[in-house]
């Protein structure tokens, strides 16, 4: 056990953020590692917490008293909080040895690893707290900083997609804290799980709102149809690094907090059966709409953009099957579209910085000069795809089977028709997936390209990395759906 | 009993691990990569042949079964512990050893025909975990573990197809696939049979999962044991139909054959290995293994509906082998022939497990469909090995460009004489045994359309078999002088294993009627389970071997008139009525370019069109006309503040009044 481990999780970015605002026109190019050095001590804390869940009751509970009218401060690290808190340590880690040599030619580095820290600090504060407003709060941290960071290394016109980005993520949140408002008002309390006591008896029609207005804040987060637009602009225009930080990890929070906040204190909305066919019929659309519009992309950044709509739309196909598979199934997505999309975004910031085009109509035939790219990127799309041996197999094989499952118990064919259909357009993430690795890779070389090469060593093995755990954990991912069910379970 | 059950295991793992170690082999030397990988194929032959001692031992208590726990999902209905193991049988015994033994002589063949290509690396490694894959596909006990073979498979006949990715037009003859406007590059050619053998998987996953809900499993025991029959009728039935896609996509049947003629763009060790022999058996093979249980199910139902998916498959088996057969008439290409080809024998042998289903003796069409299967792989990789060393010879895939290379190519002739007579199914070579054993189920069956449809394929298959070797060995070539100097025989590493290949197909043939009673005899233990019966009726078999000589006598004549002696006029297609016919075949029954103008060409306007005007113009537009709205407000409402104190000091008073009024709401409320 490490004393205040969980706080150290939050505080120590934090921390960290302050001194290199204060000595990073010193430090330079060091304070990339310094941030790299960080969170590597965080991972290091978050792994030993982890591999001792299981002696702990699968869980570990630290309070902090706060304000009495808002309660404590309590941060929770369990099988799924770990498992989406660890997948986001990783990625940030990675990314920010990959941001070291990604961000060589541009200015105020060290205000950059400020916000990124800040950000991180924010992303994981979300998962791990379960207070309704300390929740809300770290929602906003990791807001904030995102949209500076996007308003000013970001690409094209930045500052009015950054403020794209704040206003519509604003909207959503302002509309979550009158759900979380709420919430207090007929429970009394802003705690998750003294909450779920007190709404366990109380009607249907006045859960229903609240609800409602809960999940719109956070499905914004998701970018779920109709509700996506904000989210090509920006994870197309944010600088490279904040995009495969962006798009895997944060999105997915939204689906994380939607397990979390509605399984846990409002089960019984959560398991009624027209809230979870109005949920899966715009997971399926979702899935569908990002998959179709990838197509029309000539833009890599954009189609990964549109293909992580299309994987919140999986993501919240499990999230509404309503079973114990389904849910462990949308966890192992977040985790396999974290390390996937991840991979993606920094391959295109391979092209970006080193061949210095986005286009996929500029590229093709560069499978001969750049080997492992072309193999990441191909192994990449695999996981999104849902191929096995990849991570991302076992989570479309148990979001599927937990929504026909679903649509069984009880019969309903309306939704297990929307099922059907949401299993089988799932052949469009194939299709833009491999489509998108024969134009940049198969074919022709275009000339201009000829000494093109694979990235550095800085910048490849982040990427290696992301591919090796798709596999490792894909061929034998029993720890990661052991420890994620064991606390799905108590929820049904 | 069990002390051999390892090699169940190692079967697929060795070749798994030698694709993991070719990258690093390569960095020794190209010699060690090479028969590196050749050696960890043949670690898989040691395996399998070990384990099919099992099939000579008396009194086997099938099947020898033994697994391991992968993962588990606590608390789950469904799924709560997905084991890993494998399955043991005659099935997957005999299967397997097909598979490891041609593997092995496609690796040594490919020693000589793939050397000095660029991208070995990449090649061994594909080729040894396909290997893997596929042995691990046969050797599952569970479907989630087979679909990590299935998919494992998949991926590396996509690496394959497209093995020479960089689609140059300058080797347009040699490389690509088809011609005209449906002429593919590989790379296109890997992805199209991707994208559809992957539609095929998720109607499987559909299907699997209605089962899944039901009976709580995928392990095949537990299925055969009972669990199936939790599935009540009218969801099984829909649910097999789904879970038949996967098969009909992975074996290129009807209404998803178009990507294997087209798979024909990778080498012609990949066509013989993959895309022949071994990989779109994985469809038959998932069928013959669901075929007890389903059949348990269908005598345990009462009603009869559930014969109907075995109706089902069987039609779709006998239609696609009719369709591919007609079009392989006319295909200009060799290796092209042979994938039309292949289409249409796997038809047959999933019309035999169909018609297993609708008979009482489902032995005869079941053992049928099996021996089919094997004796198709041998002659289908000796055809198709002996069509490499030909296209190595002569630089092209087109067979207007052979001709007369009997002379040239001795060994080669003689060797895929004797596999095209077995393919026809001339007696005694063993496509005739195991065509017949198909031909007499739907006798006995009593499903007199589907044994017409049946043997008019025979007659089909006799043709265009005979006009193969007709166009590539026989008459005056084109291009003779042009390439007399090095047309030669292939050397011995290659033509050797296709010899043995031959060698096979003739002592199954000769041995073809104890084969045939071996089978039955080592599948009797199903018998006994599924309470089926053997009669073995000799005035059937007499008969049908009758009917299918003479069926094969009728395609001959005309292939040997036209295409060997080639004494009338060279090419049918110059007459007006069977032109039209002509152009209906070779343009592949429009189905290819059907699909092409339904499914490929919409997702991309489609998409364009959405992107322009539902994602810019209304939803984008809808964003900026809310801020627009914003905007115009706050230009209204900005006129509020005039800064003249007369109308801040009105404003603040009406808003005190508005408070009170509140207040008092309040307090008296």
């Amino acid at each position: 056990m490490i004393a205040f481990s969980l706080l150290q999780i939050i505080v120590v970015p934090i921390f960290m953020a302050i001194i290199i605002m204060l000595f990073g026109k010193m430090l330079e190019k060091k304070c990339g590692w310094l941030s790299f050095a960080s969170l590597f001590y965080i991972l290091c804390i978050l792994l030993t917490e982890i591999l001792n869940l299981s002696k702990g009751g699968y869980s570990l509970l630290e309070s902090y008293s706060f304000t009495p009218l808002i309660g404590d401060f309590t941060l929770l690290l369990d099988g799924i909080s770990g498992v989406v808190a660890l997948t986001i340590t990783l990625l940030s880690l990675v990314i920010s040895l990959y941001s070291i040599k990604y961000m060589e030619h541009e200015e105020n580095f060290d205000l950059y690893n400020v916000l990124y820290l800040l950000y991180y600090s924010g992303m994981v504060g979300t998962v791990l707290s379960t207070n309704l407003v300390i929740f809300f709060l770290f929602f906003e941290l990791m807001l904030i900083p995102s949209w500076i960071l996007i308003g000013i290394w970001g690409t094209g016109e930045r500052e009015k997609v950054a403020l794209k980005y704040f206003l519509f993520t604003e909207a959503g949140a302002v509309i979550m804290l009158a759900g979380i408002g709420s919430t207090y008002m007929i429970s009394g309390s802003f705690d998750l799980f003294v909450v779920a006591e007190r709404t366990l008896f109380m009607p249907k029609t006045i859960l229903y709102p609240i609800v409602v207005l809960i999940l719109i804040g956070l499905l914004v987060k998701m970018a779920i149809f109709p509700l996506h637009n904000w989210l090509p602009d920006a994870h197309a225009e944010a600088p490279t690094p904040i995009s495969a930080l962006l798009s895997p990890a944060m999105i997915g929070i939204g689906g994380y907090a939607a397990i979390r906040i509605l399984y846990t204190s409002f089960p019984t909305v959560a398991f009624d059966n027209s809230f979870t066919f109005v949920l899966t019929l715009l997971s399926v659309i979702t899935m569908a709409y990002g998959g179709i519009m990838a197509f029309s992309q000539d833009d890599i950044k954009r189609l990964l953009a549109f293909s992580s709509i299309s994987q919140m739309g999986y993501m919240l196909f499990g999230i509404a099957s309503a079973s114990i598979i389904g849910l462990t199934g949308s966890l192992i997505i977040y985790v396999s579209h974290g390390l996937s999309k991840a991979a993606l975004f920094m391959i295109s910031g391979v092209f970006m910085h080193n061949l210095k085009t986005r286009k996929i109509s500029d590229l093709g035939g560069l499978a001969s000069k750049m080997p492992l790219t072309a193999i990441s990127t191909l192994v990449s799309f695999l996981g999104l795809a849902g191929v096995p041996p990849l991570l991302g197999f076992w989570g479309e094989f148990f979001i599927f089977a937990g929504a026909v499952y679903g649509s069984f118990n009880p019969i309903d064919y309306l939704k297990l028709v929307t099922v059907i259909v949401g299993i089988l357009v799932s052949i469009l993430t194939a299709g833009y997936g491999l489509w998108t690795v024969r134009r940049i890779f198969y074919g022709e070389l275009n000339e201009k390209y000829k000494g093109a090469k694979d990235p550095e060593w800085e910048m490849l093995v982040p990427i290696l990395i992301m591919i090796l755990l798709a596999i490792v954990v894909g061929v034998y991912p029993a720890p990661l759906t052991s420890i994620v069910s064991n606390i799905i379970k108590n929820l049904f | 009993m069990e002390e051999l059950l390892i090699f169940g295991w190692l079967a697929w793992i060795f070749p798994i691990v030698g694709a993991l170690l070719t990258p690093l082999l390569a960095k020794i030397g190209d010699k060690v990569r090479d028969y590196g990988a050749v050696f960890f194929s043949f670690m898989a032959v040691v395996s399998t042949v070990s384990l099919s001692s099992y099939l000579f031992k008396e009194h086997v208590e099938w099947p020898l079964h033994n697994s391991i726990v992968w993962l588990s999902v606590e608390g789950s209905p469904i799924l709560s512990e997905i084991r890993a193991g494998i399955l043991v049988d005659p099935l997957s015994i005999i299967m397997s050893n097909v598979v490891s033994i041609i593997a092995f002589l496609i690796m040594v063949y490919s020693l000589g025909y793939m050397k000095n290509e660029e991208g070995l690396t990449r090649y061994w490694f594909f080729m040894n975990l396909f290997i893997g894959n596929m042995l691990l596909l046969v050797f599952s006990d569970n479907l989630i573990q087979m679909l990590f073979g299935w998919e494992g498979v998949g991926l590396c006949s996509y690496g394959l197809i497209g093995f020479y990715y960089k689609d140059s037009k300058d080797g347009w003859k040699k490389y690509w696939v088809g011609e005209g406007d449906e002429a593919y590059p590989p790379s296109h050619a890997g992805l199209k049979a991707f994208i559809m053998t992957r539609f095929g998987d998720l109607l499987l996953f559909v299907g699997a999962f209605i089962i899944l809900a039901f009976a709580g499993t995928l392990n095949f025991v537990e299925l055969q044991n009972g669990a199936i029959s939790r599935v009540p009728v009218w969801a099984l039935l829909p649910a097999i139909i789904f879970f038949f896609g996967g098969p009909i996509g992975k074996s290129a049947q009807l209404p998803l054959m178009e990507w294997l003629p087209d798979a024909m763009a990778g080498p012609t060790t990949v066509s013989a290995l993959i895309h022949a022999a071994t990989m779109v058996k994985a469809g038959v093979y998932l069928v013959a293994r669901m075929f007890p249980i389903l059949y348990a199910t269908k005598l345990a139902s009462d009603s009869s509906t559930l014969v109907l998916m075995f109706y089902f498959i069987a039609w779709i088996g006998v239609l696609t082998s009719f369709v591919a057969g007609t079009q392989a008439m006319v295909s200009r290409e060799l290796k092209k022939v042979l994938a039309y080809s292949t289409v249409s024998q796997i038809g047959y042998m999933m019309m035999a497990l169909g018609i297993a289903g609708i008979s009482v003796e489902f032995i005869t069409g079941y053992v049928g469909s099996i021996f089919h299967l094997m004796s198709h792989a041998l002659f289908k990789a000796a055809l198709f090995l002996a069509a490499g060393s030909v296209i190595h010879a002569t630089g092209s895939r087109f067979m207007y460009d052979m001709g007369g290379l009997k002379k040239y190519m001795p060994i080669t002739f003689w060797c895929m004489a004797i596999a095209s007579c077995s393919l026809a199914g001339v007696p005694i070579l063993s496509g005739f045994w195991s065509k017949d054993m198909i031909l007499e189920a739907s006798l006995i069956s009593g499903e007199y359309l589907l044994l017409f449809f049946a043997l008019s394929t025979v007659i089909v298959t006799s043709f265009y078999t005979f006009r193969m070797i007709g166009l590539v060995f026989y008459g005056q070539s084109v291009k003779e002088q042009e390439h007399e100097h090095h047309l030669h025989e292939a050397p011995a590493i290659m033509w050797v294993p296709y010899a043995i290949l031959v060698a096979g197909t003739l002592i199954l043939g000769v041995g073809g009627y104890f084969v045939r009673h071996w089978l039955i005899e080592s599948f009797e233990y199903l018998m006994v389970s599924l309470h089926g019966e053997y009669v073995g009726d000799l005035t059937a078999e007499y008969l049908i071997s009758f009917l299918s000589v003479m069926c094969v006598i009728i395609g001959f004549v005309p292939a040997y008139i036209f295409y060997i002696r080639r004494s009338k006029s060279f090419d049918l297609s110059s007459k007006a009525f069977s032109s039209k016919i002509w152009t209906f075949l070779a343009k592949r029954w429009y189905i290819n370019k059907l699909y092409y103008s339904l499914f490929v060409y919409p997702t991309v306007s489609i998409s364009n069109w959405l992107y322009e005007n539902l994602e810019s113009r209304v939803v984008d537009g809808l964003n900026y006309y809310i801020a627009s709205l914003a905007k115009q407000a706050s230009v209204k409402i900005r006129k509020v503040q005039s800064g003249n104190f007369n109308d801040s000091l009105t404003l603040f008073l009406l808003g005190v009044f508005v408070a009170v009024i509140i207040l008092c709401f309040i307090i008296l409320g």
